[in-house]
């Protein structure tokens, strides 16, 4: 086959694969994240309730994300609605799981000054704690955003596209070039993906609480 | 209920992690030992960990053809990270005092890794091995793709039949295990912990 | 002014802080000092509501703390922690602006704030505005710590103790600061230790509380004077030198000096010649092998009488003057004028082993403290 032939070919499905692919993550990483914010900064008031509820939600984490799609492919049918709420429910557990741990981990000694000087509850969460849980909660993003990669493969399982449909073809069919052409592009938007959070992150970190690697 | 799919899931899984375990020490002392190239490995790693599980295990069907050994093959590769990182990192920990008092009292390079400093870095590196044994066991579920079976098959076929009751059996049986293989880890490594503490 | 009334705060059934009453005028530097657990803290944090009081009342100029909302209450009111808890997000000009900006000043204003405070203790913005905590020394940190209390110009302050965690020289060259900026702002301030020379240098007032209960509120120069009761003394005794020769409670180990040119009985003569010599004094102390005091050997002792290799206890003289470490410093001082041979008296303790000597030269130090309080 030759790279004019194989351009002709596929060159289209790909681009159309990678933005659908692309497409999942962002919308699915952007709810999930948001849900857990809010959620984890919820639990972070409810710390007697949350003794119960974080324990819970480790073992959640344990599901893989194929059960959420499978199961909503059940209820909702075949349509990209099931891959996105599959893929947002996936993305809760990273970013609100850190989001908790990093409030919860905030020294007190911020608290109590902020509280000195006068700020309500809101103002400190705000202002001083989701701040200081910052860093935390952005390595959950890039999980997040990383496993979503992953999973969003799995959205050709239920005929969806996105990158998955190639690897998905090329394994039923043992068309080795078909593998290749989806895992490969999903592979470098995985990476590129992280390392485009971790540069966020560090840009977003103020200097003075960047540790020194 | 495929209760030997659950077999084949824990078989997939030890082996995966037994092999993971050998590799992911091995370079974790490697990129210890040799700070030039430590970078080039954790960043590897660390890449490997990146890549969607399924686009691994396409890749390597290609090379490897599909059955147990890409799963397997797979699984390593996915699972190396933590162990890698916290032995890297647990080797660099110990404190110089304990270094310098096994070179002092005249131990080979190669005595003091292993009897002094791979001894008190081991919870560490314990911690990173039950890390690593536990996402395993969802890396699995992708075997079912490249022909592994596993509880992969399971889920997959209850998607496929739309069968509830086979999804959820999949589901616990996975859960279950997640959590029994934490836990039984866990014991250790609080042991380990107790223990480095004294 | 501010005034507490008959307040009362109990945990778990245990009374912290015991009916307490305690007014502060305006522009007072007053200290809470006392033994840990004995309320001091409790005492600081009813007033901005940190801590809510069972029983009793606050007023602020005549208003109670309890009739505002505390988050209100808390802006007018300055407050610096041990744990100083300068936010690591922020930089310092961020830091000293955060109560300005709960209170909506805009942002010129907040901006010439923060030259003036940074000025107020010898820092530029230039240097220092955009800095982050992290990238200053615990000092510096704390001196922004300060100043954030300070920014909103409130009247008063509450310091939490601030310079706890601070190494001395820090801690001592802030002490000076705080207090000149206090004495020019005019700020009243309670300020929490359990430092009784930090309490000295700093207060107009020293509050000593115990068990919850204020045992004595006087001038540092009056609590020095006249503690009230032991408790207090006990607590000043160990932080502060005493200062006055007829206080029964300056006891010879405190004016003595504790570096004894000392000879075990087991040496002979030329030893001690030699180490006279070295050390360029004309007598030894002699003691056993466990330090009990044998007596003194002079250098006219061994010139006259001293044979070569013989043992010194042959040269012994016993009827050098002796005090006990716990006896009122003046008997020493007795025995020195009145003993013409020699010119220090042997300190010793209970198993009359030798703790130290008193010279003329340590005594004279003594006396001066008192008369010019010089410190030791």
């Amino acid at each position: 086959m030759t790279f004019q032939h194989f351009w002709d070919t596929y060159a289209l499905m790909l681009g159309k694969a990678i933005l659908t692919h692309l497409g999942y993550v962002f919308v699915a990483v952007s709810c999930g994240t948001v849900v857990a914010i809010i959620l984890g900064v919820l639990l972070t008031r409810l710390p007697k309730m949350s003794k119960f509820i974080m324990p819970v939600l480790s073992v959640f984490q344990t599901i893989p994300g194929i059960v959420f799609i499978g199961i909503l492919f059940i209820y909702i049918g075949m349509v990209p609605k099931t891959v996105l709420i599959a893929l947002s429910i996936y993305a809760v557990f990273p970013v609100l799981k850190n989001t908790y741990a990093g409030i919860i981990n905030v020294e007190d000694k911020y608290r109590e000054a902020a509280r000195g000087c006068g700020m309500s509850s809101w103002q400190i969460m705000f202002r001083v704690e989701l701040p200081l849980a910052m860093p935390t909660i952005m390595t959950g993003i890039r999980m997040a955003t990383v496993y979503t990669v992953s999973w969003a493969v799995l959205a050709a399982m239920i005929g969806q596209g996105g990158l998955g449909e190639f690897i998905y073809r090329g394994l039923g069919t043992n068309n080795n070039t078909l593998i290749i052409i989806g895992a490969i592009p999903a592979a470098i938007m995985a990476v590129l993906l992280g390392h485009g959070i971790d540069r966020l992150q560090k840009a977003v970190t103020p200097r003075g609480m960047r540790k020194e690697d | 209920m495929p209760w030997n799919r659950v077999w084949e899931h824990l078989f997939l899984v030890l082996a995966g992690s037994g092999f993971t375990i050998i590799f992911g020490l091995a370079l974790g002392i490697t990129a210890y030992l040799c700070p030039k190239i430590s970078k080039a490995i954790l960043w590897s790693v660390d890449v490997l960990q990146t890549i969607p599980s399924l686009a691994t295990l396409g890749i390597l069907m290609v090379l490897f053809g599909g059955g147990k050994t890409t799963v397997i093959v797979g699984m390593v590769l996915y699972s190396l990270l933590p162990i890698v990182r916290n032995t890297h990192t647990a080797l660099n920990g110990v404190s110089p005092a304990v270094k310098e008092a096994a070179i002092g009292m005249g131990m080979s390079r190669l005595y003091r890794l292993v009897f002094v400093e791979f001894p008190v870095a081991f919870p560490i590196i314990f911690t990173g091995i039950r890390i690593s044994a536990v996402t395993s066991i969802s890396v699995a579920v992708f075997g079912t793709f490249v022909g592994g079976g596993g509880l992969g098959d399971t889920l997959y076929r209850g998607i496929y039949i739309q069968n509830m009751k086979l999804i959820l059996f999949g589901t616990a049986a996975l859960m279950v295990m997640a959590i029994l293989m934490d836990s039984l880890l866990n014991v250790v490594e609080k042991r380990l912990f107790k223990h480095s503490m004294k | 002014m501010i005034e507490y009334r008959n307040v009362t705060k109990s945990y778990g059934g245990k009374q912290v802080v015991k009916n307490l009453n305690l007014t502060i005028a305006d522009g007072e530097f007053v200290v809470l000092i006392g033994p840990s657990g004995c309320g001091k803290t409790t005492t600081l944090k009813m007033l901005n509501r940190l801590i809510e009081m069972d029983s009793g009342e606050i007023l602020i100029n005549g208003k109670n703390v309890a009739e505002y909302n505390p988050e209100k209450l808390r802006r007018n009111i300055g407050y610096v922690i041990q744990q100083i808890g300068l936010f690591p997000n922020m930089t310092v000009e961020e830091n000293i602006c955060v109560v300005p900006k709960l209170l909506k000043w805009d942002k010129e204003r907040m901006h010439k704030r923060v030259l003036e405070l940074l000025e107020l203790v010898g820092m530029t913005y230039e240097e220092s505005g955009k800095k982050y905590p992290n990238e200053m020394s615990g000092g510096q940190q704390q001196r922004i710590g300060v100043l954030r209390a300070l920014a909103a110009e409130p009247p008063i302050i509450l310091m939490d103790e601030p310079f706890g965690a601070l190494d001395p020289i820090t801690r001592d060259s802030l002490q000076d600061e705080v207090k000149q900026l206090q004495k020019r702002l005019g700020i009243t301030t309670i300020f929490v230790t359990h430092d009784m020379n930090e309490a000295i240098k700093m207060a107009d007032r020293i509050v000593f509380m115990s068990g919850g209960e204020i045992l004595q509120a006087d001038t540092p120069e009056e609590m020095l004077r006249a503690p009230a009761n032991d408790t207090v003394r006990e607590f000043m005794g160990k932080h502060v030198a005493k200062t006055r020769m007829d206080d029964p409670a300056l006891h010879c180990g405190d004016v003595m000096k504790k570096k004894v040119l000392t000879a075990e009985s087991s040496k002979k003569t030329l030893e001690c010649l030699e180490l006279m010599s070295a050390r360029e004094v004309d007598s030894l102390v002699v003691v056993d092998s466990a330090r009990k005091y044998l007596g003194i050997v002079t250098i006219e002792a061994l010139r006259e009488r001293g044979e070569a290799g013989r043992p010194i206890t042959e040269l012994l003289d016993t009827s050098a003057p002796t005090v006990q470490v716990d006896e009122p410093a003046q008997q020493a001082f007795g025995k020195l004028l009145a003993s013409k041979a020699l010119n220090y008296v042997i300190v010793l303790d209970e198993q009359q082993r030798v703790v130290g000597i008193i010279t003329r030269t340590s005594m004279s130090k003594a006396l001066a403290s008192v008369v010019w309080g010089v410190k030791k």
